[in-house]
């Protein structure tokens, strides 16, 4: 019956609409109004804001967090791939692998992060093994960098790399592979020729849920990279912080979600729902 | 649905249940009072003190601005005061409940952000200097030693469009509360070319790093210095030559305050000789209450980093209000400088 | 395959090793990365502040309530989106996860103290519970609708056939079947939940302090080992959590 679709839609959609959609309209309208004298919006009614984010020193930071989120995506595909055929192998602890790879995402963030900053400090952990070690002398500058920051990208978002992968892996026909085997082909042929192209659409959704959150994190590149280099995700927090220009972050946050929602239309029209 | 329901009542009535004592409701920087400061307020005054800290006036600021947070005190710093007032988030301060204003040093009676404190009182004040590791190379004294190619990779700035544009002004020789954009574009382009030779842009977390050794040299708030001092011999406090910005935070009654004869209390109290003394030694703070001085000890009052003699803050400037135009002239410059 | 084994535990070393070693050092007496002496002085700071263990309990109320409403409006959402769509539902809960979190922060900020101008509310739990169920629904959603579309339709249909209603076909066919789903969702929910920090901060007012704001502070003033205590604590809590569940689930 139809009225017990829409009881249970009900819910959703009040919160949809009343705490999310609504806000947003909020939030067009402060992208359309000026900045008040001391933060705040006022009133004249324009879009300089948008018109504002074709500065090439923006679009110089939208292509920063570009690269390096394609980056961090990247090595989270690498690591990922690997880890999710090694649970998939492993069929009778895959539960305890599964959380295993999960439970450091069930700590805090910022704790994680901490904790590698930590480590890669000039007096952190690292360091100070490999000087006891004699391996080297000075202590390499492993902080405040945009490889730290790739690290912390990569660590934070890795586990939203293996659940895709290993959800598509376990869902092959067994088969296939066997065919491929008696057709008498290597282990590494029938990776490259078989496995990888069944695994895409788990790969493509694996991408895309790293690359999401990459491009708009602020934390990361702000504890890792000391403050030193701007990724969007810095751009918009310093708006709405030490700027107090909200017109202007919320329309370069509307820019951002317009973008990543094309992109995640590709994908679906793509593969069908199936892929996330 | 019983559990949603008995969730909704858990939360329901841990959110009310604290509206009926008489309470007063802080937020304040963190280590800003010393342990026993408040339970000592609230034993005077019978009353119940929320306190909250938080890190950076914008902090503070998006949560007050909307004039319906809750809060009745808040801290900030000077320059933020006017702009404060013209939004109309401050209450008018009654002299006659704040008999202790008589404490305060004659610096700050007249401070240039609230001449008559009708709105604000003063509370803790600040400059910002160098911290430098006296064991490694040459003792800076001045803010051109932070471009010395000397220090690359172990000198931090903090990460602070305001103080990072004072120091590049004044080692250029302009005013730090410059607005004009030729001398913002020239402090700009130095700020670029330190880049090179900068760690990081860290504010207090840079003080556990300069204890450790990781940091030789950073530009620092005088009060945050002077604990990594506490905490390491080897690090020492310099006030530049070319002359530092002064910081003052002050106390205010928010206007939706529905407590402002207990905020005035609390103001008092905090004026209170024994009390502000008490705050200044435990948390190695600068107070601008003459009262309290003599109170402190013989090492507090000589130190130099906390209290600078008369000869050095005359070399001092308080930062300005900045205006609009100049800020955003500033924020664009300062974003071009993190990507650059 | 050797190298794949290999190369999985060096995966699952790089994940865990930082935080064990957190934990090491949360037993070391000095503050720096020397090794000192062992000692509980920061497990007893961090046990006789007050505020602490205010600050965890608002945070895990937060999290369950939020957990316990986001799970059930979630699910009952995804069944009623897989039995016919609803594009612009499902478009909405898509952009909510791509939505930046300052923006939901602001937005709903705004969106509270304008609502609120009219009816005399503050800030408190009750708006930070509001801000946590309506993010997460979304991951509730993404991963129970996953689970669903594995499901065969026709099982209801045969249910239906043979004389239950709607609603005992959704109860008693599918709901059982989607039960790891729904555990997955619910534990994803309580983790998003738990860790917020960002939304957090905007809508919480003045009583509802929670542990991601106040680890966020001390972090933010430098190395302080009673982070790296509180953290072990969380670590070491979830870890159990999940060997019981782990056992549990083979009942």
């Amino acid at each position: 019956m139809k009225h017990l679709r829409a009881m249970f839609l009900a819910p959703s959609v009040f919160f949809t609409v009343v705490l999310f959609l609504i806000p947003l309209t909020i939030i067009v309208s402060y992208s359309l109004r000026t900045r008040g004298v001391y933060g705040g919006v006022v009133d004249p009614w324009t879009i300089e804001n948008y018109a504002r984010l074709f500065d090439p020193l923006y679009g110089m930071i939208m292509v920063r967090s570009v690269f390096m989120s394609l980056a961090a995506t990247a090595l989270c595909l690498l690591a990922g791939f690997p880890t999710a055929l090694f649970i998939v192998r492993n069929e009778k602890h895959k539960s305890l692998l599964l959380n295993l790879i999960m439970l450091p995402f069930w700590t805090s963030f910022l704790v994680r992060t901490y904790a590698w900053m930590f480590l890669l400090r000039d007096t952190g952990l690292i360091n100070s093994a490999l000087i006891a070690m004699g391996i080297i002398k000075e202590p390499l500058p492993l902080l405040y960098n945009e490889t730290a920051v790739i690290v912390g990208l990569v660590y934070g978002y890795l586990p939203f790399a293996v659940l895709p992968i290993f959800s598509n892996l376990e869902r092959l026909d067994k088969a296939l592979l066997e065919a491929a085997a008696d057709l008498g082909a290597k282990p590494w042929e029938t990776m490259f020729h078989v496995v990888l192209p069944l695994c895409a659409p788990g790969l493509r959704a694996a991408g895309v849920l790293v690359f999401i959150p990459c491009l708009g994190a602020y934390l990361t590149p702000d504890l890792l990279g000391g403050g030193k280099s701007i990724m969007i995700g810095n751009l918009i927090q310093n708006q709405f912080t030490t700027a107090r220009d909200w017109p202007f972050g919320s329309a370069i946050s509307l820019a951002l979600m317009a973008g990543v929602m094309v992109l995640l239309i590709v994908l679906i029209r793509r593969d069908g729902e199936e892929a996330l | 649905m019983i559990t949603r329901r008995a969730a909704l009542s858990i939360a329901l009535v841990t959110g009310c249940s604290r509206s009926n004592a008489k309470r007063l409701n802080v937020f304040n920087w963190s280590a800003y009072v010393a342990p026993e400061t408040v339970p000592n307020f609230e034993k005077q005054a019978g009353a119940k003190v929320r306190y909250s800290i938080y890190e950076s006036n914008e902090e503070m600021l998006a949560r007050v601005f909307s004039g319906n947070s809750g809060w009745d005190v808040v801290f900030p710093t000077h320059y933020i005061v006017p702009p404060m007032r013209e939004q109309h988030l401050l209450a008018d301060l009654d002299h006659t409940r704040l008999p202790n204003l008589k404490n305060l040093d004659a610096l700050f009676r007249s401070p240039v952000s609230d001449p008559s404190l009708s709105h604000s009182m003063p509370y803790m004040w600040n400059a910002t200097g160098i911290l430098y590791n006296t064991n490694h190379g040459p003792v800076p004294a001045s803010w051109a030693d932070l471009w010395a190619p000397h220090w690359k990779g172990h000198l931090t700035m903090l990460d602070d469009p305001a103080e990072v544009f004072a120091a590049a002004l004044r080692k250029l020789g302009h005013s730090l509360n410059s607005r004009n954009p030729a001398e913002l574009l020239a402090a700009q382009k130095e700020a670029i070319a330190q880049k090179q030779l900068l760690r990081a842009y860290l504010n207090t977390e840079v003080r556990d790093q300069a204890v450790a050794g990781d940091v030789l040299i950073a530009q620092l708030w005088s009060t945050t210095a002077q604990q990594a001092i506490d905490a390491a011999k080897h690090l020492a406090f310099v006030y530049p030559k070319e002359g530092f910005p002064l910081s003052l935070d002050c106390a205010v009654v928010l206007r939706e305050s529905p407590r402002q004869e207990l905020a005035h209390e609390f103001l008092n109290y905090l004026l209170e000789a024994g009390v502000s003394a008490r705050i200044a030694e435990t948390m190695r703070t600068a107070t601008a209450n003459a009262a309290a001085r003599p109170l402190l000890t013989q090492a507090t009052q000589s130190n130099t980093t906390l209290y600078p003699s008369p000869e050095t803050l005359a070399r001092a400037e308080w930062f300005a209000t900045i205006t609009p135009d100049a800020q955003r002239l500033r924020d664009r410059l300062w974003t071009e400088i993190k990507s650059a | 395959m050797r190298p794949l084994t290999w190369f999985a535990v060096g995966i699952y070393a790089f994940l865990h090793v930082p935080l064990l070693i957190l934990c090491a050092f949360s037993f070391n007496s000095s503050r720096f990365t020397i090794w000192e002496e062992f000692s509980l002085e920061w497990y007893r700071q961090m046990f006789t502040d007050a505020q602490l263990g205010e600050e965890a309990l608002n945070s895990l109320l937060i999290a369950a309530a939020s957990t316990v409403l986001a799970t059930v409006i979630g699910t009952l959402c995804s069944y009623g989106l897989w039995k016919k769509q609803a594009k612009w539902l499902s478009g909405s809960l898509y952009l909510s996860l791509v939505t930046p979190e300052i923006i939901s922060g602001i937005s709903l900020l705004a969106f509270f103290q304008w609502a609120f101008r009219h009816w005399q509310f503050q800030l408190g739990m009750h708006t930070v519970i509001l801000a946590h169920v309506a993010f997460s629904i979304s991951y509730v959603v993404l991963v129970v609708m996953a689970r669903l579309r594995t499901a065969e339709p026709a099982l209801e249909e045969a249910a239906l056939d043979l004389g239950a209603n709607e609603w005992q076909a959704f109860w008693l066919v599918t709901l059982p079947m989607l039960r790891p789903g729904i555990m997955a969702a619910a534990l994803l929910a309580f983790t998003v939940s738990f860790d917020d920090y960002v939304i957090t901060s905007l809508v919480a007012g003045v009583d509802s302090e929670t542990l991601p704001m106040v680890l966020y502070a001390m972090a933010r003033r430098g190395a302080n080992p009673v982070v790296s205590a509180i953290s072990a604590l969380i670590f070491v809590g979830f870890g159990a959590l999940i060997l019981i569940s782990e056992r549990l689930q083979k009942t």
